[in-house]
Formats: structure tokens, C-alpha cells, sequence
């Protein structure tokens, strides 16, 4: 047996027991610690954390969720990675990302189907109340549920766009692929009232509150989903440090939530949000290009370092961290989440 | 970051003291220095409002916000570093209203407004940055280098006794209970801080008048709570849950229990205290309200487990708050001057999120067994049957009592307590307050003469109810407090303990039992000094212990 310790961003030291022949992720369960993880196959870089001291042996993954810059840099992937010795290991998240239970799987009602833009539909639900948790509606802005698509088990990842509350409510803004199962689902057959499970809170891309530093968002698509989430605490929270939205889209027709975002605003005197819209028609009259060319121009007339927030497609996130580093902005303070396939 | 204001402060061979990313509370180096220069520009505050005091002119605001501002750097308190950047803002306007108050007195007096230098003239930085580049200037021991470790342990002394005596007129105030003698020893103390004196003993007369304004403080509570809520009087709590919605409310604050009580009027949900809040039970009005059904869990150390299992909103009203769990984060709630940064926080009163929130939360689903303990003898209660106590000491069925109380902490040592509490002798009586009760209170102590051996007097500021029953005792007996059959076992953990003991050296009261470790704060020589002049001792094995205390009292 190997031990194996994991410094949160926090400070807070996570030890547990692992065997060779587990995966870190899996010998951590088995210690009652559920880290955070989404497709558990090495394929969406969730469970990404940097090996300090030790060896591992390191599975088949995709390049887009541990490139060979992040490996070179020490970083891992614990369900991909097993202990070859003791590990020491840092982790990008915060202790309040650790499950110590099993995450609650709950039901819940589909209360409203609407357009958002032209390829995506905001989807609300409703959960049930139940005897364990109530109605409340638990979780960390920034997190997402699994939903399961009714009559099968296939589940699919939807980060929240709404803040925790007392009333049930989960909203989530889902991107309609060509594809998808549960885009056909949504698009087709979803009605109200349908029930849907849903297994969360889950995920570790959260604010860091310890951090003072301005907040910018960049989100692609319905990436900005867990923005909204995370600026709509701040606006509950009052607080009013420097906050920058950069919210893209391939073409006008795409874009939503701008009533979200312009309450946002009224809330957050110091929130500057820009549209970015990659390939906009003539009448277009704000940012052409995409979120991380509007970010890398803003970052080149700033002198302080903000802490940046992406989500979206895989692409976006590299291009974003690359115009970060390069404007010197510390790859510890670039918290980024990929969109799960769907 | 340097902070060796707890109990729990790191120790090591090198010395004492949290100085590294992160304190043994969870305070990181960002807020604590941020702390450090709030309390800095309130020295200047004190300086105009001592200054215009003596020439007549007061200003109430500026005295409330020293006390508010003063409790946020508590151990176990204020967390959020975004809420220092703030409150330091404030303070540096009501420094500047204080200074024009100071001028205009002294014109009007006729005389010529001193130009104060030092923390009067202190220009914090608009931003975090800055003003944590500014915090070396107000560092707890800047001037160690130069003054040696016994005077900055000394200043530190006066600061955080200071801090107990501002978290208590806090609580009174808040319930409109307020004394000209607290602001004015407050101003004092901190005028003499921010003199940056070098000497031992204005230091020290200053630790002690700070120990009768801490009494002052104390009185000011106790009239606070008895008139806000009626007398304490004996009183069984169930300490385990009943089927149903709940809320749990820890802390202190008997005025946001009482807001959530009533918030909370026939709407299904019942209301636990947790921790200090225990002692609400007592109060007439309080317990009036029937929702208010019991208590849960016990002192603060725990609630990381307790709070976690609860199943309903939580709100936190003082200290002790520590790290809130992910399980629990998004139900808990803090007010007054409690903060943490990503945590709902009640600004003014208004508890109808909390009430929101217990109906959504799943709350108990079924009763647990019965358990009780009985509480709430404060002195009223205590000094009406005092013909009886004094009968059965005269009889000698009681032959000594002993004060077993302040704060609980999670430090092994304090097992300590329980050990004596459990292993006083029968003949004798055990008094208690502070959450260090709960290592002991659900313990059989049986009665003596149809009186309970074991007496909850109630909070740790209720030390002022043990002073009371104290001199009342001693005058019946004829004889000074000191010689009466009583030891005092005191725990400490934080500030509010450091300023109830500053109380007890100030009236006079001797042999004091300290642990479960001594303030890091006191060098050796002050230490000495402690023991000399008030006798003072730490403690050490809890029969032995006992043993010593009743041979001195035989």
C-alpha cells in the first residue's frame, strides 16, 4: 500500500491509501473520498492535478485533457494515473470540491424547455422534494450535474447556469449537437413534467475565494453557463471587485442570455462584459474574433494579473491559456473547464 | 501574517506563533494582515476620540465601530479578506470625523488641537495591494527587535484582552446596552497602543484597568440579556433532536435568536442552539417561544461533524466559526461580525432566507432518545436558595466549590477539565460556564441537600454572574473572595477569555487555575510576573489538582 497526499488550493492536505493496481481516483473512493471527475475515462481533464514528488504510471488519455506541455509540467490525471511510490500531489481545486459521502442522485421535474440563441435551449427543473435532502438546491456556482436521459441509462454533464437555492430550482443553458442523444432528446420528445435523475453537485471548477483577485470569465457557447453561475453568486454576495465576462459565439443568431447578463451588470457595478462573435454579418457592431483574442487584447493593456475562468470547447481553453501565459498571468491562477461530448 | 492570539497558536522550539500561509484557525496571511492594519487605524480612531472625550465631545458611531470592527479580528470570527478591505475604508473615515470632533473641542475649549503622529496619521491604501504592503507597519511585533519579547507580549496582552472587552460591549450594544466607562477605557487602551509604549508597567495598569472595563462589559451584557429576555432560571434542555424542519443557531447572540424565533412563529420548524447559544434555554422569553425545543451537538471544535449532519440551515452569530465544510457551505449563514469569504451572510436582521431555507432542507426524520441537562443557574437563581448553600457549607455537606469553565478547544490537554469536573470529590460543588461545560455536562453529578451539584451559570461572559455569587457568598460569610472555599479552574482558547481573566486579576482574585496551555503571548518574566502578583498557576494533573485545592481550603 502507497500513500498518497493531495494539497488542495486551499492549503487543506488530503491523505489516503492507494494500491498499485488502482487508478488514484478509485483508491480514493475506497477511502470515502470522492475527488472530482467527469468521464473517469482520461478524456475531459477534470481530475487533473500536479505530481510534486513520486511516480506514477499514467494510462492512455486525450491529449486535449493533458497535453504533453501539462505532463512535461508534472501534471496527471487520477483516473488515469496509478501510484508506482508514495505520491505527494497538488490540486487545483478546493478542499469544498471533495466529496466525503457519495454524491446524492435525486429527481427532479422538467419545468421549462426554451431557445437560447439558435443552437442551444435553457432546460429548468424542478427537483422532487425527498425525505434525504429536501428540495433544497445544493451546490458550488461553477459545478455541474449528470443528467440521465429518461428511459436509459446513458447520463450526460450539465454545468449549472442559477445559484444554489431554497426553491428547487436547476437551470441549465445545453448546446443542441447535430448528434447528441440528449440534444435529440431535448429537441423532440422533452416535455413538462418529464422526470429526469440527476446525480450531483459534482466538479471542482469553482471560484477561488481565497484569491482577491479580479474575476475574468471566459466562456465559449453555452460554456458561459457556470459563469452566469458564479457572477450571479457574486451579485447575491455583493461583491464588488473587478469582474470582465467574455462571452462568445460563431454568429449573432447564437447569442443569449443578454437579459442575464445586463441584470448582471446593474448588480456588478464593476462587470464590463464584451460579446465576441467569430464570423458576425455586416450589421454586426461589437468584438469579431473569438473570446480569447478579446481576452489576449485586454490583457495586453493590463498590468495587474487577473485570475481567469474558462469553459467551452476544447480549443477555446487552449487558446486561452496560451494568450494568459504569454501576458504573464501564473498558470496556477488559470481555472479552466472543458465541455464533456454529448 | 503573525498571530499568536489563541490558544491554539503554532508552537514550536523556535517560538510561538502563526506566521505562515495560513494560521491553525484557517485565518490565511492575507486576512490576518489585513486585520492587522484595521486594528491599526482604530489606535488612531482612539486617539482623536480619547482626546475629545476629555474635552467633552463623544461620538457614539465611532465608539460602536471600534467594537464591531475590534470583534471581527476575534479567533474564529472573520475570515473574508474582501471584508477587511472595506471595514479599513470606514475606519479611516471615522478616524477622520474623530480628529475633526478632537479639533473642534480643543478650538472651543480654547486650546491648540495636538498633531498627533503614529496611527492618527496613518493613510491606509485604497486597495488590498496596497494596504498589504502597508501591514508590516502595523505587525504585533515590529518592535520585537528593538523592545525585546515582554513589552510586545504585554501590548499583545492589552490588544486582545481589549478585543474580549469590544466582542462583549458588542453584545450588549446591539441589545441597547451601552456605558460611557467602556468607550472611554476602550479610547484609553487604545490611545496608550498607539503611544507604542516601551515600558512594563503603564502596560500592565493598563491589562488591568482593561479587566474592570471588561467587568463593566460584563454587567452591561448581563442587564442586556436579563432585560431583553428575563432572568435565567433553572431550566431541562433535550440535547437531542425531535422529528421535523430545523434550524441550528450557534455563537452567542441571544438578539438573532431572538430574530429567528420570530421569523420562525408557527411555521413548522424547530430551533436548536448549538454551542454557546445553549444558555438561551434560560431566559423566560426565550424559552417562551415553543419551536425552541432543544439543543444540538456540542462546543465549537465539533461543529465541522455536527454542522455537516444537522439537516437544516445553520447560522453562525459570533465566534467560533471554523472552515465550513463542502457538505454544509451552501446552508450555513453568518451575521454580526462573522464572515467567510463564498458564505451567505444576514446583513440586517432579516432571517427570511433561513426560514427559507429549513422548509426546503429535509430536516429530522424521526425523534432520537431523550437526553437532557438541566441549566440556567445564574445568580438570581443561584443567590435564592443562597440560605441554603450557605447552611450546608456552615454543615460542611458542602466543603468547596470549584469554578470548572471558559472556552473548549480541540488541544487533547483540555481532557484535563473533564477529569476534574468528573472526579471532584461528592461533597463538593461544581460551578460552570463557557462552552467547556460540554466535556462534562451530560455527566451524573448527582445533588447536594436537593441542590445540583453541577451548576450551568451560563456563557462565558455570565463569568460576571460567578463574580457576583462570588462576592455575595463571601459577604455572608464575612470574609474576602479570596478566602472563600472556592477554586477557579479556567480554560481558555480566545480573547473574550483573555479579557474574564483579565477581570478576575483586576478584582483581585487569586489562584487561578490557567490552561490547558498558557497564553504564547507571555515570555517567561510575564509569566512570573502573573504568578507573583495573582498567583496565578497553570495547570497540571486534574486529582492532584483538586487535592491541592481543598488542602488550601482546609
Amino acid at each position: 500500500m502507497l500513500k498518497v497526499n493531495l494539497l488542495t488550493r486551499d492549503g487543506a492536505s488530503i491523505a489516503f491509501d492507494a494500491e498499485p493496481s488502482d487508478t488514484l481516483l478509485d483508491a480514493a473512493t475506497k477511502a470515502n473520498i470522492f475527488l472530482p471527475a467527469v468521464c473517469r475515462e482520461g478524456g475531459c481533464g477534470t481530475c487533473r492535478v500536479t505530481r510534486k514528488t513520486g511516480m506514477v504510471a499514467l494510462g492512455p488519455h486525450s491529449k486535449a485533457a493533458l497535453t504533453d506541455a501539462d505532463r512535461a509540467a508534472g501534471d496527471i490525471l487520477l483516473c488515469r494515473a496509478k501510484a508506482c511510490s508514495d505520491l505527494e500531489l497538488t490540486a487545483p481545486f478546493d478542499k469544498a470540491a471533495i466529496g466525503f459521502s457519495p454524491i446524492p442522485e435525486r429527481s427532479a421535474r422538467v419545468t421549462e424547455i426554451s431557445p437560447a440563441g439558435a443552437g442551444a435551449v435553457r432546460l429548468v427543473l424542478q427537483y422532487e422534494d425527498d425525505p434525504t435532502h429536501g428540495r433544497a438546491t445544493e451546490f458550488i456556482p461553477g459545478q455541474f450535474m449528470e443528467l440521465t436521459l429518461p428511459g436509459t441509462s446513458i447520463t450526460r454533464a450539465y454545468s449549472l447556469a442559477n445559484t444554489p437555492n431554497w426553491d428547487g430550482t436547476l437551470e441549465f443553458l445545453i448546446r443542441l449537437h447535430p448528434q447528441g442523444v440528449f440534444s435529440a432528446y431535448l429537441k423532440n420528445e422533452a416535455k413538462i413534467g418529464d422526470s429526469i435523475f440527476v446525480k450531483g453537485p459534482q466538479g471542482s471548477f469553482t471560484a477561488d475565494e481565497a484569491s482577491q483577485a479580479p474575476r475574468w470569465f471566459v466562456g465559449g457557447g453555452t460554456g458561459v453557463a457556470p459563469m452566469l453561475s458564479m457572477l450571479r453568486q457574486m451579485a447575491e454576495f455583493g461583491d464588488a471587485r473587478e469582474a470582465r465576462l467574455y462571452f462568445g459565439v460563431n454568429t449573432q443568431d447564437d447569442l443569449f442570455a443578454l437579459d442575464v447578463i445586463e441584470d448582471l451588470k446593474k448588480s456588478l457595478p464593476h462587470l464590463a462584459a464584451t460579446l465576441c462573435v467569430w464570423k458576425p454579418t455586416p450589421d454586426w457592431n461589437g468584438f469579431e474574433g473569438t473570446p480569447a483574442d478579446a481576452l489576449a487584447a485586454a490583457l495586453a493593456a493590463e498590468s495587474a494579473h487577473p485570475d481567469i475562468y474558462v469553459c467551452g470547447p476544447p480549443a477555446l481553453i487552449e487558446a486561452t491559456e496560451v494568450v494568459s501565459l504569454s501576458a504573464g498571468v501564473a498558470r496556477n491562477r488559470i481555472f479552466s473547464e472543458q465541455f464533456s461530448p454529448a | 501574517m503573525f498571530c499568536y492570539q489563541c490558544e491554539q497558536t503554532y508552537r514550536s522550539d523556535e517560538g510561538a506563533g502563526c506566521a505562515g500561509p495560513k494560521g491553525m484557525c484557517g485565518k490565511d496571511a492575507t486576512t490576518s494582515d489585513l486585520q492587522d492594519v484595521l486594528l491599526h487605524v482604530c489606535e488612531g480612531i482612539g486617539q482623536y476620540l480619547h482626546r475629545a472625550r476629555v474635552l467633552g465631545a463623544t461620538d457614539a458611531d465611532a465608539d460602536r465601530f471600534v467594537l464591531y470592527a475590534f470583534f471581527t479580528t476575534l479567533t474564529n470570527v472573520n475570515f473574508n479578506a474582501g471584508k477587511f478591505v472595506e471595514l479599513i475604508q470606514q475606519a479611516a473615515q471615522h478616524r477622520d470625523h474623530a480628529k475633526a470632533l478632537y479639533e473642534k473641542a480643543a478650538q472651543t475649549a480654547g486650546k491648540t488641537p495636538e498633531r498627533l503622529s503614529g496611527a492618527a496619521a496613518f493613510i491606509p491604501a485604497k486597495d488590498m495591494n496596497g494596504l498589504l504592503a502597508q501591514a508590516s507597519e502595523a505587525a504585533v511585533k515590529k518592535d520585537a527587535a528593538t523592545l525585546g519579547d515582554d513589552v510586545v507580549g504585554l501590548r499583545s496582552l492589552v490588544l486582545y484582552g481589549l478585543k474580549g472587552v469590544c466582542a462583549y460591549a458588542h453584545h450588549a450594544e446591539v441589545l441597547g446596552e451601552e456605558r460611557d466607562a467602556i468607550y472611554a477605557a476602550v479610547e484609553h487602551a487604545l490611545d496608550l497602543l498607539a503611544s507604542e509604549p516601551k515600558e512594563i508597567s503603564p502596560l500592565l495598569e493598563e491589562a488591568l484597568a482593561l479587566g474592570h472595563a471588561n467587568f463593566a462589559a460584563m454587567e452591561a451584557l448581563d442587564a442586556a440579556n436579563t432585560g431583553s429576555f428575563g432572568t435565567p432560571v433553572p431550566t431541562v434542555v433535550r440535547m437531542t433532536p425531535i422529528k421535523g424542519k430545523a434550524i441550528l443557531v450557534s455563537g452567542h447572540d441571544l438578539k438573532d435568536l431572538h430574530a429567528i424565533l420570530e421569523a420562525t412563529k408557527d411555521k413548522g420548524i424547530n430551533v436548536y442552539t448549538h454551542g454557546e447559544v445553549l444558555p438561551a434555554h434560560s431566559y423566560p422569553k426565550l424559552k417562551a417561544y415553543p419551536q425552541l425545543v432543544g439543543n444540538y451537538g456540542g462546543a465549537w471544535q465539533d461543529q465541522q461533524k455536527e454542522f455537516a449532519d444537522f439537516p437544516g440551515p445553520i447560522v453562525m452569530t459570533s465566534n467560533c466559526l471554523i472552515e465550513p465544510q463542502a457538505r454544509y457551505r451552501g446552508r450555513l449563514f453568518t451575521a454580526g461580525p462573522v464572515g467567510w469569504a463564498g458564505v451567505r451572510h444576514i446583513e440586517n436582521g432579516d432571517f427570511s432566507q433561513v426560514v427559507q431555507a429549513a422548509q426546503a432542507l429535509p430536516g429530522f426524520n424521526e425523534d432520537a432518545p431523550v437526553e437532557t441537562v438541566t441549566i440556567g443557574f445564574g445568580r438570581d437563581a443561584v443567590l435564592g436558595v443562597a440560605d441554603k448553600v450557605i447552611d450546608a457549607v456552615k454543615s460542611g455537606a458542602i466543603r468547596h466549590f470549584f469554578l470548572v469553565g471558559g472556552c473548549d478547544g480541540a488541544a487533547p490537554g483540555r481532557n484535563y477539565y473533564t477529569d476534574f469536573a468528573e472526579h471532584a470529590p461528592q461533597d463538593t460543588m461544581v460551578l460552570t460556564i463557557g462552552c467547556g461545560k460540554y466535556r462534562f455536562n451530560r455527566h451524573d453529578f448527582g445533588t447536594i441537600g436537593g441542590l445540583p451539584r453541577l451548576l450551568d451559570m451560563g456563557q462565558c461572559n455570565d463569568a460576571y454572574s460567578a463574580i457576583v455569587v462570588a462576592s455575595k457568598l463571601a459577604e455572608a460569610f464575612g470574609v474576602g473572595v479570596n478566602e472563600l472555599p472556592l477554586s477557579l479552574i479556567v480554560s481558555w482558547f480566545e480573547q473574550k477569555a483573555a479579557a474574564v481573566l483579565l477581570t478576575l486579576l483586576a478584582l483581585g482574585v487569586r489562584n487561578v487555575r490557567l490552561g490547558p496551555t498558557l497564553p504564547a503571548f507571555l515570555t517567561p518574566a510575564l509569566v512570573n510576573v502573573l504568578v507573583e502578583k495573582f498567583g496565578i498557576q497553570p495547570i497540571g494533573d486534574a486529582k492532584a489538582d483538586i487535592e491541592a485545592s481543598l488542602s488550601r481550603a482546609a
